[in-house]
């Protein structure tokens, strides 16, 4: 939790790990090109520019953050899909992450950084297609990473990992355990992916890895699940239930990420947004109707809504809906200086006006 | 649309009520609105804090607890000014089969202390699993009784109030009144680790609201209750039968202490501060018996 906030290079830094001892790791080798780049983004003076592959690049986060590390890094991607590229001069080669043809693009490519965000956060495939392209795509591509001499990792997790329970904190650290698939068991792919990115950070300490878990992310682009709920007509709740909801505005999410591709820097990091508020405020803010169900009632219905296929919010989503998930975000901020810069209530009128 | 000129007409219909009430009651919660605007907190911009707490809502909530605070348990609040500013833990004894007494002693810190407080409880996990109740447990300030959670309040310079008798002080038999029942450690473990002074807090009365004749905790594990008192009342006239008897209640502030050591110590070593702190609360209760004169007066 501590000794993460030093700046100098050359310093040995600690960290530590979730649950693990305390390790020292030296990061002046990969400070050398961090510390570069992040030179050239106010200088833009020459030298060899680093090359950050994103996977998921189609996707509407993908392009955000693709444009906002044009500016000093040279960026290539990968998605499923070719789809649009966020500028003509960033490749996307159109590939599946868990297919040989995924190998070839890093080992042509060459990368120095990986932020790995292609991931199915959706049910409209099914569990099992959504749990194989999470899990073994994420595999794959940290294998490749090991063997084409990646320096940097990134992977966005999220804070729903840590399972929505009554007996959750108010601001839940790193170290506290995923539970997530013990009420969730529809995610416990994104806990798998994780687990297994956080696993390389000990695995292999020449890669640095960074694992991101952000707060619910809000705003004109982003699909997570909080975004695309405050986005229906009607939006049922749970009768009687009212937990804090925490946001982080998807510029800041950006931002986030962008730091931690360009900061030197290895470890599990929540990043909490600009706050919480109770969920039926949240509603209210963004100019929708609360429509409160009695909990088995909705429990019920989801369940065989979900069954059928007409409705692709997983009845163990429901448990998000009663109980907070607020993480802590001190340890990302302590070591990169990041603050969140949209307020809630910009977040929360922004939405609104994206509603009429 | 229909909703603003529903809300409109609510606003009005309230405003009319509020007119209609008695010159007292609108000054109890001229009074209420007064110490609630005093309280320290830090709120974000739709006014709740990180944990949930709303003082939009105890304003709007707090005249019934207000009202039993003055005219029904008529509490009597002593050397409520030994409470020290800062960090605090307020640690009370608990009983009456309901937790009135909780509510009463966050209603004093809340009308009586100088500057008001609020007193920050510790529920039990369950309690957040309840309908209705957990959300207005969080809004009035209420948070899952974790270790974590209670550094990190005491940390935030908070007040917080635990009952470390727990569930089976509550629902103590009346030939336990004012005794103790085992106190947790981890109050003391968390006291010493963030080095926050303890007031004993001694609450006369709350163990003669409703006196238990047994308890068949058994019983109340098969329809998932914590407990299941038999009282003279209960079950006998259905939930209404644990309301409390109109008893005066006194609330006896102890001295602050502060212990020194080390958190992780035995729990033999921890033991020895919690008798201490059980100690000073049984004197307050010593103190509160002989001065009432009455278990109504």
């Amino acid at each position: 939790m501590r000794g993460v906030g030093l700046q100098a290079a050359g310093l040995r830094r600690t960290f530590r790990p979730p649950g693990g001892p305390r390790l020292p790791v030296i990061f002046s080798w990969f400070r050398g090109w961090g510390a570069a780049l992040r030179g050239r983004e106010t200088s833009m003076t020459a030298g060899g520019r680093p090359k950050v592959l994103i996977t998921g690049i189609s996707g509407p986060m993908g392009r955000l953050l693709a444009s906002r590390l044009a500016s000093g890094a040279e960026v290539c991607g990968v998605d499923v899909q070719p789809g649009r590229g966020p500028a003509p001069e960033v490749r996307v080669h159109a590939v599946d992450l868990r297919k040989r043809k995924f190998e070839d693009v890093v080992r042509t490519e060459r990368p120095d950084a990986v932020v790995h965000m292609g991931f199915v956060r959706h049910f409209e495939r099914g569990e099992r297609v959504r749990h194989d392209i999470n899990v073994r795509g994420t595999k794959k591509l940290l294998d490749h990473c090991a063997r084409y001499g990646v320096r940097k990792v990134v992977v966005n997790s999220s804070a729903a990992v840590y399972g929505a329970f009554s007996e959750n904190p108010y601001a839940i650290d790193e170290d506290f355990p995923l539970s997530a698939s013990r009420s969730y068991p529809e995610i416990r792919d994104q806990v798998e992916v994780d687990t297994l990115s956080s696993a390389l950070i000990w695995k292999n300490q020449e890669i640095e890895t960074v694992v991101l878990r952000p707060a619910h992310s809000l705003g004109a682009h982003s699909r997570s699940m909080m975004a695309g709920y405050l986005r229906l007509p009607r939006v049922p709740t749970v009768m009687g239930f009212d937990p804090m909801v925490q946001f982080i505005a998807e510029q800041d999410w950006i931002e986030a990420l962008r730091l931690a591709v360009l900061e030197p820097l290895s470890g599990v990091f929540n990043v909490a947004g600009s706050g919480q508020v109770p969920l039926h405020t949240a509603i209210r803010a963004v100019g929708a109707t609360a429509w409160p169900i009695p909990g088995p009632i909705f429990e019920a219905v989801c369940r065989r809504l979900f069954v059928l296929n007409f409705w692709h919010y997983p009845p163990g989503a429901i448990d998000y809906l009663r109980y907070p998930v607020c993480v802590s975000g001190k340890r990302f901020e302590e070591a990169t200086g990041f603050a969140p810069k949209v307020s809630l209530r910009e977040m929360f009128e922004s939405a609104r006006r994206r509603r009429k | 649309m229909t909703e603003r000129s529903d809300e409109g007409a609510l606003a009005a219909v309230r405003e009319v009520a509020g007119a209609l009430r008695p010159l007292w009651l609108r000054k109890l919660q001229d009074r209420i609105d007064a110490q609630v605007a005093r309280v320290p907190a830090r709120l974000n911009e739709y006014a709740f804090d990180d944990q949930g707490l709303s003082p939009d809502f105890i304003q709007r909530t707090a005249l019934p607890i207000a009202l039993m605070y003055e005219h029904y348990f008529r509490v009597r609040s002593v050397d409520i000014d030994r409470v020290p500013a800062g960090r605090v833990l307020l640690v009370a004894n608990h009983a009456g089969q309901l937790p009135f007494d909780g509510l009463m002693l966050s209603m004093a810190m809340l009308l009586e202390a100088q500057p008001p407080r609020i007193a920050r409880g510790m529920a039990e996990y369950w309690v957040s699993e309840l309908p209705f109740v957990s959300v207005m447990a969080a809004r009035g300030g209420a948070l899952v009784g974790t270790p974590r959670n209670c550094t990190s309040m005491l940390q935030s310079e908070e007040c917080v109030m635990v009952f470390p008798e727990g569930v089976r002080g509550m629902n103590k038999v009346y030939r336990d009144r004012y005794q103790l029942m085992d106190f947790g450690l981890g109050f003391m473990r968390l006291a010493l680790e963030t080095q926050t002074p303890i007031v004993p807090v001694s609450i006369v009365g709350s163990e003669d609201q409703q006196p238990g004749l047994a308890n068949l905790s058994r019983l109340g594990r098969v329809f998932g209750m914590p407990a299941f008192p038999i009282t003279a009342t209960f079950p006998l006239l259905g939930p209404a039968g644990l309301w409390p008897l109109p008893v005066r209640y006194h609330i006896y502030f102890g001295e602050p202490l502060v212990f020194e050591g080390d958190p992780s110590e035995d729990d033999a070593h921890v033991q020895e501060r919690v008798d201490v702190v059980k100690a000073a609360i049984l004197s307050g209760f010593e103190r509160g018996l002989a001065e009432r004169e009455g278990v109504f007066r």
